[in-house]
């Protein structure tokens, strides 16, 4: 436990040294302010538009559904983009560079370092997506008034446990190949044969990465909450598949 | 007139913030740029065009990709 705490600590030095939190943090805020910009402008920007033969484009007045519509879009997209860019090296820059070798000799069991390095960066995805989600809502409440939300948890959680999905797997890549392209090519094959697979019907409900931005059926009312139970037992499910599989490939593995 | 007005009191509490963390990006990497006389990937100069003209995502990019730890000497 001793260990854990300590690698904890070491890691999150880290981050906060080499800019990882900060970037996380400031690209996470502006999805938290663009979302409903966005939604504002959209239909200012495309009314009055021609479409040709006359036709022209008109938009309803933007509602507090379409901020979080943004918000859910951006999030899924630019969101965890650049958390997979900031966490692709977690795993895969210290193997390359046998930085954790003195960590290990000094006693720190394996399994520990990649606990460790889930946990530090859980807590800061949940910051980023925490602080995303708070400037989002302010605003939200700001221009359009305050809202109840029926499942607020599942709603809003949802595509942060995408991203812990992907942070898993980013760790299990990243244990196996030992570079940035390991983390970032398991990653882009489960998000390609996710959205692949997407396209029939009825898979979708079992498919995790629909989490991401699929949720926002919530909010209107077109889904229900056990439309996405199966989902979230998956990608839970998936999550700690990929650690443990991370821990028994590391153990094996030589430095 | 009055429209932009009512325009810019609508648009304003967002556009400050959101202006605010755009230019401290490019500041912030503009500072580090100067400071470290070696980077990854590309050379200075390159890197400093990417950072004005590439709004928000060329500073991260510098951040994440191009950046070095070695101090000017």
């Amino acid at each position: 436990m001793r260990g854990f705490m300590v690698f904890c600590r070491k890691e999150l030095t880290e981050s906060y040294r080499s800019y990882r939190l900060v970037i996380l943090l400031v690209v996470m805020a502006l999805m938290g302010i663009m979302s409903p910009f966005t939604a504002m402008i959209l239909p200012d920007i495309l009314s009055g538009s021609d479409l040709g033969g006359g036709l022209i484009l008109e938009l309803p007045e933007p509602t507090s559904f379409d901020s979080w519509t943004q918000f859910f879009s951006n999030v899924s997209q630019m969101g965890m983009l650049a958390m997979i860019l900031v966490f692709a090296g977690l795993m895969a820059s210290e193997l390359s560079k046998g930085t954790l070798i003195p960590v290990l000799t000094k006693g720190i069991p394996r399994g520990t370092v990649i606990l460790a390095k889930f946990t530090v960066a859980t807590i800061l995805w949940s910051l980023g997506y925490a602080v995303s989600w708070i400037i989002c809502w302010g605003y939200t409440i700001y221009y359009w008034g305050a809202q109840d939300f029926t499942h607020p948890w599942i709603t809003f959680c949802a595509p942060w446990l995408v991203g812990e999905l992907f942070l898993a797997l980013m760790i299990l890549g990243g244990t196996l190949v030992s570079n940035w392209g390991g983390s970032l090519g398991v990653v882009a094959v489960v998000v390609i044969t996710g959205n692949l697979v997407n396209l029939l019907p009825e898979v979708r409900p079992y498919n995790p990465i629909t989490l991401a931005a699929g949720t926002l059926g919530l909010l209107d009312g077109s889904h229900s909450v056990e439309d996405f139970t199966p989902a979230i037992a998956i990608c839970v499910g998936a999550i700690v598949l990929c650690l443990i599989l991370s821990i028994v490939v590391f153990k094996r593995k030589q430095l | 007139m009055l429209d932009s007005w009512e325009a810019a009191r609508t648009y304003l509490p967002i556009l400050i913030p959101a202006a605010i963390i755009q230019l401290g990006l490019m500041v912030a990497s503009l500072i580090h740029l100067a400071t470290h006389p070696r980077v990854k990937l590309m050379p200075r100069w390159v890197w400093l065009i990417i950072i004005i003209v590439i709004n928000t995502i060329g500073p991260i990019l510098y951040f994440i990709v191009g950046r070095t730890d070695e101090e000017d000497q």
